[in-house]
């Protein structure tokens, strides 16, 4: 049967008015992620020029300590949670398959999800502004300051639980781009010949992975000891304020580079499309990428250098600060290199590259500076600190951001920017930004301390204040320009030619604006450089026509190449979930619950979580192989279906999830052996709360359930059903004995951070045990209906992974909570 | 560790996590050290836990240099063919990976361990 437009069409379909709610495609999603982030931005925007106001001089009343508190706190929440990464991700999600030749990102459902998500928490949090009880102790949150003795009210708690279900979206999304990127990428594209932005996009999607939970784990805490009476980090109970330091640090620091590195590939794909040659350098390119992702999380006490740690540990985080600058550099000399090399036409996008080559290197010198120690401890909490934030983090996020959007416009709208508003644009943000910042290094040098709402007159900071805030007002005329622009160019715009930047990446074969589908045939590649467009540069590239994929739609499948993680070729035909309400209404049900704790109307709130995960559960039974349409013949020269195979997306995805909760997993170990080290009034309690039988029958139960699930992994014909529902029965037991544990441990969690921490532990435990006997039992049930057999295996190698990662914690539990302690004499 | 193929694909970030597990070991180490039984700071960086902790970065360090050695030789081989761009690229990891566990062990030398 031929597939004309029309059945493209119909398959790719996506509803309008309410039903727009189910849209799950990756174009649409990412345009949504963007559109939000925009409007975050223009609120914490605002809020800066509030401040600005404020401190344009001094003695000013313009606004209450209490008001710059919340203002100073929700703009720098609002810039890292709710606008950059928000902004980069869903930038990236919009251009991943489009780059490497997909139709749809591996889970759209979930980057529907991550999206509902995001929107809700960023609402959430936003709503404290209008309720007056926005969070006022700084993006950070440092403990005591943001503990109930010194934050009494809800303004915490807006944070704490607006954040971490923002996270949420960030983690999901970061799943769903690593996946993408290793296992949907289209026939030929090996590694070496993948594009730079899907490297600096991979990377920072495995970041992200790591590098989020243990600000999550932080929030839980904080917010158990808020809410709950929990003693984590009081120091009275045995806790210590610094774990939150060391928690939400983990997270931070590599935060910088998480929104660094996307912005950083939109150089990488820029550069040598406007230098009219391939970049310089791409293995060392991709070398530095991953060694950033890794040295970024070894950074992070340098923002507690001054909280007493012995020198020789500050030395070693000193060393490594300076060390990420190296493979900063090689990425900045490379580029430069590209430039010199070619033939660089200087349109309005690399406008904005130039700016951030200025100004990104001007906030990686001052990085360095306070990379030193005594620097560090002259300026900390100064204002330098504040334009040094604002170099690294608007240079190397904001102008190749805006490059990258005038870049992608065509692609977005089909037409061009406006050369003219666009260098307004331009030029006003550059030296306003430049106004505002350069000159603030010297009000910090001064001795200007952040954070404060006021100043005296006469030290010497009434000028440049002045100076800085006439900085940022030109700045905002800038911001405006580029609106202007972008919002004149939807109507006024020229149309857009065929590659009209002259791109070398697949994403210009596409029309513009490219169709729901992206492509009609997936294509092949042989070289880096898809599109010839550098005349004797392609020199890898065949002249013979290349097959192309998936060209038949009439059975109504969605459907993308599924692909070697290595060489690219492709191995699978992966069937893409289409357009429902699950992921809306899941997100939603999570935010009433995010209320209702919020709130603290905890019985409704339970009843809330047994809804959220009852409607979980739902979505993850209608999905995969049960409609008609997704068995259906295809093309025996294509690939098979990825439901006839164990290697399928979702194990991917699972052991991505995997490996983000192992992340916060080690997070609460670090926490354990933190508090048991540093805390000055730790105690050991005289002997363990725990019952070693009852933990160690918990282990073997979950290791005898991992076990049978390997003999599974080749199906048998007949008793599925029955063998997966002993493995449920295993996995029953085991949950009961760990709820026996729990009940019959005397822990005093109000008392000690001790029993608190065992008790975090032992529910963590519990939670994976549970998830995966409910996951065993929905799997029992589809074995009966035949969902799941010996011709659909795929779903059992993922129930597995649960399996096998509580068989993990359990074992590990076993050791850190009973054995290691008692080996010390400590119990 | 030796034993995974030049050019499979772990190869890439095997070194720089074996970096990231050194920095855990050597912090928590210190602060483990320190809390149990801090030196005389008289005695400057002449401290067994000093000696420890030099001792492991200079293990690890070599470790990382064959590995970066085993990788390149793989590059090579003749049967690497495609596989090559993942081998060199990890052996220049490792390298890396070498190269920052010298360099951030280096103020094991000079400064006392608990001040």
């Amino acid at each position: 049967m031929t597939t004309t437009v029309q059945t493209r069409e119909k398959v790719w379909h996506n509803p309008r008015g309410w039903r727009a709610l189910t849209v799950v495609s990756h174009t649409n999603i990412g345009r949504r992620f963007m559109l939000t982030g925009l409007f975050f931005f223009l609120v914490g925007g605002l809020m800066a020029m509030l401040m600005r106001a404020q401190l344009a001089f001094p003695d000013q009343a313009f606004m209450s300590a209490e008001i710059y508190n919340q203002l100073f706190t929700m703009h720098g929440t609002i810039m890292m949670f709710l606008f950059a990464l928000p902004m980069l991700e869903g930038l990236g999600m919009y251009m991943v398959p489009k780059l490497i030749g997909a139709r749809d990102l591996a889970f759209p459902r979930l980057g529907a999800f991550g999206y509902y998500c995001y929107l809700f928490g960023g609402l959430i949090l936003l709503s404290s502004v209008a309720l007056a009880m926005a969070p006022d102790s700084g993006w950070f949150m440092y403990t005591p300051l943001s503990s109930d003795v010194f934050s009494p009210g809800l303004n915490s708690d807006f944070w704490l639980l607006g954040v971490t279900f923002v996270e949420i979206a960030a983690v999901t999304a970061g799943i769903e781009l690593m996946v993408s990127i290793l296992k949907t990428r289209t026939a030929g594209m090996s590694l070496s010949r993948m594009p730079l932005m899907a490297w600096y996009l991979l990377v920072t999607s495995v970041m992200v992975v790591f590098g989020f939970p243990p600000l999550i784990l932080g929030s839980i805490l904080l917010e158990l000891e808020r809410a709950g009476g929990l003693a984590f980090f009081d120091v009275a109970r045995g806790g210590d304020p610094l774990l939150w330091q060391h928690l939400f640090w983990l997270f931070g620091h590599p935060e910088v580079y998480i929104i660094f590195l996307p912005a950083a590939g939109l150089v990488s794909t820029l550069i040598p499309v406007f230098a009219r040659r391939p970049i310089i350098g791409y293995r060392a390119l991709v070398l530095a990428v991953i060694t950033t992702g890794f040295i970024s999380f070894g950074l992070w006490v340098h923002h507690m250098f001054t909280v007493g740690i012995p020198k020789l540990a500050q030395a070693f985080f000193s060393v490594a600060s300076m060390l990420v600058a190296v493979p900063t550099a090689v990425q900045i000399f490379a580029w430069l290199a590209t430039l010199w090399a070619g033939r660089p036409r200087f349109s309005l996008p690399m406008l904005w590259i130039f700016g951030f080559l200025v100004v990104f290197v001007f906030g990686g010198l001052t990085g360095v500076m306070l990379a030193l120690v005594p620097f560090n401890w002259q300026v900390h909490d100064t204002h330098f600190v504040v334009a040094h934030m604002h170099y690294v983090l608007i240079g190397g996020m904001l102008f190749p951001l805006v490059a990258g959007i005038y870049y992608y416009l065509p692609l977005f709208t089909g037409r061009m920017p406006s050369m003219q508003l666009g260098r307004w644009g331009f030029w006003l943000f550059f030296i306003g930004f430049n106004v505002t910042f350069l000159i603030m290094h010297f009000t910090g040098l001064m001795g200007m301390p952040r954070r404060v709402y006021t100043y005296e007159a006469g030290l010497g900071w009434d000028i440049p204040n002045l100076i800085s805030s006439i900085g940022g007002f030109i700045m905002t005329a800038g911001v405006g320009m580029v609106l202007l622009d972008l919002v004149l160019h939807g109507r006024y715009g020229r149309k857009a030619p065929a590659n009209p930047w002259q791109g070398d990446t697949l994403e210009w074969t596409l029309r513009l604006p490219p169709p729901n589908w992206n492509f009609d045939t997936l294509p092949t590649v042989n070289s880096r450089h898809p599109l010839p467009v550098f005349p004797g540069h392609n020199t890898d590239a065949s002249t013979e026509p290349m097959p192309s994929w998936l060209p038949d739609m009439s059975h109504g499948r969605r459907e993308t190449l599924g692909c070697h993680p290595v060489s690219g070729k492709p191995v699978s035909t992966i069937h893409l979930p289409g357009n429902s309400w699950w992921p809306f209404v899941c997100a939603l049900s999570l935010a009433v619950l995010c209320v209702l704790l919020l709130i603290r109307a905890y019985p409704l709130a339970a009843a809330s979580a047994t809804l959220s995960v009852a409607l979980l559960s739902a979505w993850s039974w209608y999905n995969g192989p049960r409609k008609a349409h997704a068995l259906a013949p295809s093309d025996p020269d294509q690939p098979p279906l990825h439901f006839r195979g164990l290697d399928s997306p979702g194990l991917w995805g699972a052991n991505a999830g995997l490996m983000a909760s192992g992340s916060l997993f080690m997070s609460m170990l670090f926490g354990w052996f933190y508090l048991w080290t540093v805390a000055p009034l730790w105690q050991f309690p005289e002997q363990t709360p725990l019952h070693w039988p009852l933990l160690t029958g918990v282990a073997l139960l979950c290791s005898l359930a991992a076990w049978v699930y390997r003999r599974l992994l080749t199906p048998p014909k007949q008793g599925l059903t029955r063998s997966v529902l002993l493995i449920a029965g295993a996995g029953a037991l085991a949950l009961m004995l760990l709820a026996t544990q729990i009940r019959l441990a005397p822990l005093a969690v109000r008392e000690q951070a001790h029993d608190a921490i065992l008790l975090v532990m032992l529910l963590y435990l519990l939670m994976h045990v549970g998830v995966a006997l409910l996951a065993t039992l929905l799997q029992a049930r589809r074995a009966a209906l035949g969902l799941v057999s010996a011709e659909l295996p795929y779903e059992l190698p993922i129930v597995r992974q649960l399996w096998r990662y509580a068989v993990l914690v359990a074992w590990a539990l076993l050791l850190v909570l009973i054995a290691f302690p008692l080996s010390w004499g400590v119990y | 560790m030796l034993r995974i193929p030049p050019h499979h694909p772990i190869q890439l970030p095997l070194g720089l996590v074996i970096w990231a597990i050194w920095f855990v070991a050597v912090y928590g180490g210190l602060s483990v050290s320190c809390a149990l039984a801090a030196p005389d700071p008289a005695a400057g960086p002449l401290t067994p836990i000093n000696a420890l902790l030099g001792l492991l970065t200079l293990v690890v360090t070599l470790f990382l240099l064959a590995m970066a050695r085993y990788c390149w030789r793989g590059a090579s081989a003749p049967e690497a063919g495609e596989h090559a761009f993942i081998a060199r690229l990890a052996g220049a990891a490792h390298v890396i990976a070498a190269v920052s566990t010298l360099a951030t062990g280096l103020p094991i030398l000079v400064l006392p361990p608990c001040v």
